[in-house]
């Protein structure tokens, strides 16, 4: 199979990643005012954890000489506790103390952290956009 | 300057060899047969496996490959646009990049045609 551009599939996975890591920060802000989650508990943020990966060995001669990959290897639960605010009137308050547990989202890292997603994203967009023009520019070579 | 150096080797090759060109190879065959008949008459055209001295792999097999090749890749490019299209989760950029692989790699096969047919009438243009 011949390979018109080569190096673009490490691009495509990162970005596939990245789009994990946005999806999860869209949870994480979604989410951001839920004092009851799937276990009843306040919602705890979620964080994207990427490993690198060795491609398939077939493709190329040996295991250094293979590009790595990038892939999302887990989603971890943000172990800081609750933050806790003071409102009775809520209907998950306890009734003793009035507090209630807020999920531990902070919207500013949240925000940077979708920055940050994007701005990767766009850089593997770059990897894809220049690997396909000098493609092109060497197709090109000979030309009169 | 040889002509041909900067083509492919195996088409320079069965070039070299006379198999594309008849009317220089065989001028013999020319004076005897009719004008017409030259093509049909001349086996060496029909032979399909001119360039086969040097590698296992004629030329035309390593084109007929090629043009497989890029055809599989603009299928694919194809089913992956059906597939998003039709709501299965599968990622944009996934079907971009196979388009843009496509594209590319039909540009190449353009390229390798032109450069095919551009020696091809250099030598025709030859004064003998």
């Amino acid at each position: 199979m011949i390979n018109a551009l080569s190096g673009v599939d490490s691009a495509a996975m990162a970005m596939t990643a990245e789009r994990m890591r946005m999806d999860v920060v869209s949870q994480n802000i979604a989410n951001a005012h839920v004092t009851r989650g799937v276990d009843g508990t306040p919602y705890r943020r979620q964080q994207v954890v990427f490993e690198s990966f060795l491609k398939e060995a077939s493709q190329g001669k040996g295991g250094a000489e293979t590009p790595l990959g990038v892939r999302v290897a887990r989603i971890d639960q943000d172990q800081r506790p609750p933050r806790m605010v003071y409102n009775p009137a809520h209907p998950d308050a306890n009734p003793a103390t009035g507090m209630v547990g807020m999920p531990n989202v902070d919207m500013h890292s949240e925000m940077v952290d979708m920055i940050t997603s994007s701005r990767a994203f766009e850089a593997n967009l770059m990897v894809v956009k220049t690997a396909r023009t000098l493609a092109m520019q060497t197709l090109g070579i000979g030309k009169r | 300057m040889d002509p041909l150096s900067s083509i492919p080797m195996g088409l320079g090759a069965s070039l070299r060899a006379g198999g594309m060109l008849p009317p220089l190879a065989e001028p013999q065959n020319l004076r005897q047969s009719s004008p017409i008949e030259i093509a049909p008459s001349n086996p060496e055209i029909a032979l399909p496996g001119v360039g086969k001295a040097g590698s296992g792999r004629s030329f035309d097999n390593v084109l007929g490959e090629l043009v497989k090749d890029v055809n599989a890749k603009q299928l694919e490019a194809g089913s992956q646009v059906r597939a998003m299209l039709a709501g299965e989760e599968i990622p944009l950029h996934r079907v971009m990049i196979a388009n843009e692989e496509a594209s590319v790699s039909f540009q190449l096969m353009v390229e390798v045609r032109n450069k095919l047919l551009e020696a091809y009438q250099e030598l025709m243009r030859m004064q003998i």
